[in-house]
């Protein structure tokens, strides 16, 4: 004869079973739910548009109507386009500038605005975060009148110190790059410096001592206690600026509209011309997901480079 | 009786989802289709230009009583390339779409990529042909811009007509001539000009972020002289000996400094060299005075005047055409008669034509509204009295058609560069021109 637990009728025992397999079900959904936000608009506004995209690449569209599928055609169209050629180009220039220019240059600010003893430092501060927050069309403005060949303030600078002006900074194709990429220094420094400055404010003081006890002086600590600490956040700085560079538009668009002769065109601005000028979207499309995956792959190699995501 | 069941909750979030797509739904079909053929109509209208706006709100009385509808307008100004873009972008969407559209000439070649225009815009062929002898009395110089395959889609603003402003003081005191000689006899004083007083008496534009301006200043004297962009089938012409003719012409005036280059027709740099007296006279359209002259020198009210353009040796006309804005109708809307009948009865009539010119400066663009006794007699202000008028009537028939190419912003954008390149002197002419139609081939043959 067998009894039941005591204590223990079986039909309340099933019941609390089912009761603890529901709650046990419920709280398996609770993570997703939570998280779902996020994934339902990483899904609506990334993965669609790129789906979209890749599909409108193999298409030929006049925004009108129904797409026209040409294959692979705008992909063979662009590896022979001398526009794209020289945007991709352009914006190699751009992506350096950004990277062997910008960057160190916004280090060392931050080491300065970060030096012990500095007199006024937030208004220093301020003065280098402002080109940040300034309209680009303002500044766009603001530097097609400073860079004017005639009449500009850069030219009238030189003939006051040089007795020789008339240097035509953004008709000329060489120079109109050294003024976008002046413009981009202006712009962008003070911008990477805010994250340099962070870093450096969160390096442990007992580094620079003990440095100090050991006798380096200001290269060697610089160089051995700054710059390793700060390689985290000068990892992300680079590749944040890569990918910025990458996708430059404003300061080529509004000062020199892509010229002069396509010499500051880069592969964005070729985009939104085919896109908006044009009226060429599956060729803009196929322009776009070939920028994609040169960044995308650029910067996850930059990635590995740099061990950013790796676990330290 | 039992009480209603409570609804869940999963029940309730359904109900809603499905009102929310019915809204949305809803939303997305817009307002009605059905023509309407009288009464009470508000028109939307798009454009770049405020001028227009004053024009279209002063001819509604007009309208109202030569129509069945009473109109009222609700107008949305925008860039001349953003009402383009807005446009389309409204048309995917299928809604929010404008009853009437401004499409400044530069952005229309945007409407003739593949069958935009026929799909988005009325045909206006037919009720032109409809109305006894309008077809002949329009200028087929001006409805060329707006037209494809022999349908025209925009009726234009103006005839911009090119001619040339000049310094009426500082040509006496450089004892320069008021009467026609050719460009070459002209830029040989030009050049004298420039080294014994360092004026200039030609403009071209070098702005590297207006690939349109930079084209329009080689445009004016390339048309003027028979050369052209695009033929009536939209086949690129432009390498052409007048084209080499012209540009070498600009090249050696730039070398000589009879042609100065500015950055910018409307900024700062133009405004300089105009109060500086380092410009006295351009060729350019009409309507620059009103946007380029009263607003950078007001001051030099009255000392300015206005001839035909100098004559090339070579032939040629004395006189080109620059800029303008065709206005279109959308098509298949609710508003689209009232909008077109709005169209004709403000824009084609007698009378607004005449308020053309009296109000905008903008030259008629019917052939027989030339004769009326009202545009002749009235004077200039700003070109110190002088009556424009009749010398814009005796050019009308020289003013030559411009058809434009889809491929157009393509052309623009090659050729833009290529010039540049020439008056820098790293081209020559002829090598400019040849690389320009290379480059224009290879981007607009894909």
């Amino acid at each position: 004869m067998t009894t039941a637990l005591a204590g223990q009728n079986p039909s309340t025992r099933d019941r609390a079973g089912e009761t603890d397999t529901a709650r046990r079900r419920k709280q398996s959904w609770a993570p997703y739910l939570f998280i779902s936000p996020f994934y339902l608009l990483y899904v609506l506004f990334m993965l669609v548009p790129v789906v979209v995209s890749l599909w409108l690449s193999l298409t030929e569209w006049v925004g009108l109507g129904t797409p026209h599928w040409v294959g692979l055609r705008n992909y063979r169209l662009l590896a022979t386009d001398i526009s794209f050629h020289r945007a991709l180009g352009n914006t190699a220039v751009f992506v350096l500038v950004a990277v062997c220019v910008v960057v160190p240059l916004a280090l060392l600010i931050a080491q300065a605005l970060n030096t012990r003893g500095l007199r006024v430092r937030d208004l220093w501060r301020t003065a280098y975060f402002v080109p940040v927050v300034v309209s680009p069309i303002l500044v766009a403005l603001i530097f097609g009148l400073v860079f004017d060949r005639q009449f500009g303030l850069a030219n009238s600078v030189l003939r006051a110190l040089f007795g020789t002006g008339g240097v035509d900074w953004l008709g000329d194709p060489s120079l109109a790059k050294v003024s976008i990429a002046l413009v981009m220094l202006w712009r962008w420094t003070g911008y990477l410096t805010v994250f340099f400055l962070a870093g450096l404010q969160n390096v442990p003081r007992e580094l620079y001592e003990s440095a100090s006890l050991d006798g380096a002086g200001r290269l060697r600590t610089f160089t051995n206690v700054t710059l390793p600490a700060l390689k985290p956040v000068t990892a992300f700085v680079v590749v944040t600026s890569f990918i910025g560079a990458a996708q430059i538009f404003e300061e080529p668009y509004l000062l020199t509209g892509g010229g002069p002769a396509e010499s500051t065109l880069s592969v964005t601005m070729f985009i939104y011309r085919a896109a908006f000028q044009r009226q060429q979207f599956g060729y803009a499309a196929a322009a776009a997901v070939v920028l994609f995956v040169v960044v995308f792959g650029l910067s996850q190699l930059v990635n590995r480079l740099l061990g950013i995501g790796r676990a330290s | 009786m039992y009480p209603p069941a409570r609804p869940n909750r999963r029940a309730l979030l359904r109900g809603a989802l499905g009102m929310g797509t019915a809204a949305a739904l809803s939303a997305c079909g817009g307002g009605s289709t059905t023509a309407l053929t009288s009464g009470d109509v508000t028109l939307a209208l798009w454009t770049h230009d405020p001028g227009y706006e004053a024009f279209f709100e002063k001819g509604t009385p007009e309208a109202d009583r030569l129509t069945d509808f009473r109109y009222h307008l609700k107008v949305t100004r925008a860039g001349a390339s953003d009402v383009v873009t807005k446009l389309l972008a409204q048309a995917v969407a299928g809604r929010g779409t404008p009853d009437l559209v401004g499409f400044e000439i530069g952005s229309f070649p945007r409407m003739l990529r593949g069958d935009i225009a026929e799909r988005l815009l009325y045909d206006l062929t037919d009720d032109i042909a409809a109305v006894p002898g309008l077809k002949d009395d329009l200028l087929p110089a001006r409805t060329a811009p707006f037209s494809e395959d022999g349908r025209v889609y925009a009726l234009d603003s103006d005839t911009p007509m090119v001619v040339y402003f000049y310094r009426d003081d500082l040509f006496e005191r450089y004892d320069l001539p008021k009467e026609a000689v050719t460009w070459e006899e002209f830029a040989e004083l030009g050049a004298r000009v420039h080294q014994d007083h360092g004026a200039s008496m030609c403009v071209v534009s070098t702005v590297g972020s207006d690939a349109g301006q930079v084209v329009q200043s080689f445009q004016m004297l390339l048309y003027q002289r028979g050369g052209a962009f695009f033929d009536a089938d939209q086949n690129l012409v432009l390498d052409s000996p007048e084209a080499e003719e012209v540009l070498r012409f600009l090249c050696d005036g730039l070398r000589s400094g009879f042609v100065i280059d500015v950055s910018d027709y409307y900024g700062a740099a133009m405004q300089t060299a105009l109060k500086q007296g380092r410009v006295i006279g351009l060729p350019m359209a009409i309507w620059y005075k009103n946007y380029g002259l009263v607003p950078n020198v007001p001051e030099q009210k009255g000392k300015w005047r206005v001839k035909a353009l100098p004559r090339f040796a070579g032939g040629g006309a004395v006189t080109a055409a620059a800029g303008g804005t065709g206005f279109g109708v959308i098509k298949d809307k609710a508003n689209t008669r009232a909008a077109k009948e709005f169209l004709f009865n403000t824009w084609l009539t007698h009378e607004g034509q005449v308020r053309r010119f009296t109000e905008t400066g903008y030259l008629p663009t019917r052939r027989s509204v030339y004769d009326d006794p009202r545009l002749s007699a009235a004077r200039d202000d700003f070109c110190g009295g002088q009556r424009l008028f009749p010398l814009y009537r005796d050019l009308l028939p020289q003013v030559p058609p411009f058809h434009q190419s889809p491929d157009q912003s393509i052309l623009y954008d090659v050729l833009a560069g290529n010039l540049l390149r020439a008056y820098h002197g790293d081209l020559s002419p002829r090598q400019a021109l040849k690389q320009t139609a290379a480059d224009f081939g290879d981007q607009a043959g894909r």
